[in-house]
């Protein structure tokens, strides 16, 4: 029998964070294996496109990212179900999406963010919409939108480049997901310098909140 | 050409976001600002190691309005127009703008060196894993930038041996200026310049592999190809950003013309690759050009922390004993990040050395060196965390978490590359006897101290105001 838990979801320590940009830096390194994207830098040929921002107030940074909601906003407007919970995330089917930006103004926390698609490292064109460019009509780049997946299928993608995937902290040999604390975790919780981003497992975050609320009584 | 003044690593102020990670790596505390605000580098205390260039991962993002454009930016960092990489906040002023136009002037008769670790980093930046050798991959591509001669800074490294080798004999012999501490890293050098001139005497006088290749490209192989040394551009890729200014030393030249012309990093020779449109992971294999691209295993592991050291022990051993070295993997002297110290049986002589890796490890050595009470004969020096296989020129990784890997597969490599040489000391390197033969005549002799031997001058603000 399964059993029901709530998403796990990454959060942010904003007294911690940096302002590195190392998460951001990891999250599209780990995301991009199909578009060429090995160890070095050198190896990138596209815009860095991360699933996750770090922003900057007067007194804080910190990444900001999804939330994994239970009941997710996103998901109710996508007008072609792009948007899926699979085993315990949230997810865009990014072959699937149109790019209407319905589920970037549903979310609540703008986590979500429309750029272009890419393919092999190259911009990925349409095959009907044209648009002027530099005085001629060429085929106008898809754009998709892009959020946190807490990682979950990055084994699959397999990084034969560098044969070194695992070592990123992503995820397990069998490439799910283990619960925070000892286990492997997303990418930009495995690189932050500064241990400020936590995978939280709610079930388990929520009963020791509460203990520690009683022993304050 | 190498500009003298131009301090090399900088930190755009537009991208900086003040987390002070370089400061971190930093050997030498020349990064300043506060947190959360750009910070600078203090060209004086800078050892133009870069690290900090390989650690800092604040980014140019692609939509920012409010960014100088990616095209300015290349420009005013000496970059290709071609580059598609993310641009960071730290980096390293280019030259490959500079080496495209000059290869292609017909009238230059082109020259090229690579340090040991070109051959097992550049392929990184392909997308193939890491440590993975291509030496004659690294030659063809060479050929195909249009360079003349495709020559190998290990040559260099097996004359350093020769050199060094005999210099720590003669001074072991007589026992003057111990501890001998290594002059090949020029971070080290010129670390010990600016905040240890004490030290000064006790650098070994000579040239980096590097500037000995250089010397000799103007002279023996000018001779021997009967070009004029003038009209030689002699072209320089290596791990490291701080040969840079190395190059650009004054004192570099041999009879008025400069020994190393250009100097890029391995990142550059892989824009310059790809600007070109070589498809470099399909490249058949060619070999380096002679005599300048003959070298042995020893010349080889120069580019790991403990290589030097193991190498001239090669040597060092034979020239004393008149006897073949017993083992020749000398693996009590490998490893890495840290101080590691040996003793080695030379005959009746007990030779007591220490290889530093990572410039923030030496100041206990230099103050035992100033109070008279430092143990060894022999120091090896290097500023980067591993030596060159970390330095500050080579891929920069985009994980963090991969860097430890990195490393170890570039340093494994380089120990496998000199274990499947045939000929394993600089000693036995044929092109090495022959250079020795008809040119050179003897280490340390006249040829060798005009050409291969050098002097180190305070940099310290004291000095400077004397
Ligand atoms: S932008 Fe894509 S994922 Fe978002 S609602 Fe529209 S179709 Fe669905
Ligand atoms: S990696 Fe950590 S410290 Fe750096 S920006 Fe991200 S959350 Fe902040
Ligand atoms: S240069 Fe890079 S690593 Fe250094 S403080 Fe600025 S952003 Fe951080
Ligand atoms: S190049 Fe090296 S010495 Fe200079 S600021 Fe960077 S880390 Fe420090």
């Amino acid at each position: 029998m399964r059993k029901e838990r709530p998403n796990s979801f990454v959060i942010a320590e904003a007294g911690k964070c940096i302002g590195c940009k190392a998460c951001e830096l990891a999250c599209f390194a780990v995301h991009n294996r199909d578009n060429g994207v090995a160890a070095a830098v050198g190896t990138v040929t596209m815009p860095v496109i991360p699933r996750l921002y770090v922003i900057r107030t007067d007194s804080f940074t910190m990444p900001v990212q999804c939330r994994h909601c239970e009941n997710a906003p996103c998901a109710g407007v996508c007008p072609v179900q792009a948007i899926v919970q699979e085993e315990g995330a949230i997810t865009i089917d990014e072959d699937r999406c149109i790019g209407c930006k319905a589920c970037a103004m549903a979310c609540p926390f703008g986590a979500i963010s429309l750029y272009k698609a890419y393919s092999s490292g190259q911009e990925h064109k349409q095959p009907h919409l044209r648009e002027q460019l530099n005085g001629r009509l060429e085929r106008k780049t898809r754009v998709i939108a892009y959020k946190c997946d807490l990682c979950h299928d990055i084994a699959s993608d397999g990084n034969t480049a560098s044969g070194e995937i695992a070592g990123a902290g992503a995820v397990n040999n069998s490439g799910s997901l283990t619960e925070g604390g000892g286990g492997p975790v997303p990418a930009c919780a495995s690189v932050c310098p500064e241990q400020a981003l936590t995978l939280v497992s709610p079930s388990f975050g929520a009963s020791r909140s509460r203990k520690a609320a009683g022993l304050r009584l | 050409m190498t500009p003298n003044i131009d301090p090399i690593i900088h930190i755009d102020e537009e991208l900086c976001t003040g987390c002070r990670r370089c400061a971190e790596v930093c050997p030498v505390d020349a990064i300043i600002g506060e947190a959360s605000t750009p910070q600078s580098i203090d060209a004086h205390r800078c050892v133009v190691c870069g690290q900090c260039v390989q650690t800092c991962a604040a980014y140019a993002a692609e939509n920012d309005p409010s960014l100088t454009s990616r095209a300015e930016k290349l420009r005013q960092r000496g970059q290709l127009s071609s580059v598609r990489e993310p641009l960071f906040a730290a980096y390293s002023t280019g030259h490959a703008i500079e080496l495209k136009e000059a290869l292609a002037d017909p009238k230059r008769y082109k020259v090229v060196q690579c340090a040991p670790v070109i051959r097992v980093s550049l392929a990184e930046e392909f997308g193939l894993p890491f440590g993975t050798l291509t030496p004659g991959k690294m030659a063809a591509a060479l050929r195909l930038l249009n360079f003349d001669r495709v020559y190998d800074t290990n040559f260099g490294a097996d004359v350093t041996i020769m050199e060094e080798g005999s210099e720590l004999i003669s001074r072991v012999m007589s026992g003057e200026r111990l501890p001998m501490f290594t002059s090949c890293c020029p971070a080290w050098v010129k670390h010990a310049e600016t905040a240890a001139p004490h030290v000064l005497d006790h650098l070994s006088s000579c040239k980096s592999p590097m500037q000995m290749v250089g010397s000799l490209v103007k002279t023996y192989s000018a001779e021997l190809d009967g070009i004029a040394p003038a009209d030689i551009l002699s072209v320089a890729v290596m791990p490291c950003t701080c040969k840079k200014f190395e190059a650009g030393r004054e004192e570099m030249n041999v009879d008025g013309l400069r020994e190393v012309d250009m100097v890029i990093t391995t990142r550059e020779l892989a824009q310059l690759i790809k600007d070109k449109g070589i498809d470099f992971i399909n490249l058949p294999d060619e070999t380096f050009d002679s005599p300048l691209g003959k070298y042995s295993g020893a010349g080889t592991i120069f580019g790991a922390t403990g290589g030097v050291m193991e190498a001239a022990i090669r040597t060092g051993y034979e020239l004393v004993t008149h006897e073949p070295i017993p083992n020749l993997q000398l693996d009590f002297i490998r490893g890495d990040e840290g101080i590691r110290t040996a003793t080695v049986q030379i005959g009746d002589l007990e030779l007591k050395v220490a290889m530093v890796a990572g410039l923030k490890y030496v100041s206990t050595i230099l103050e035992q060196v100033a109070k008279g009470t430092c143990p060894y004969h022999f120091i090896e020096v290097m500023a980067c965390p591993e030596g060159c296989v970390s330095g500050g020129g080579q891929p920069k990784l985009l994980l963090e978490t991969q860097r430890k890997s990195a490393y170890q597969a570039r340093k494994s490599s380089i120990y496998r590359h000199d274990s499947n040489q045939k000929v394993r000391k600089s000693h036995e390197n044929p092109a090495i006897i022959k250079l020795y033969k008809d040119f050179l005549g003897e280490p340390l002799g006249h040829a060798s101290h005009h050409l291969l031997h050098t002097k180190f001058f305070s940099r310290s603000v004291k000095g400077e105001m004397k």
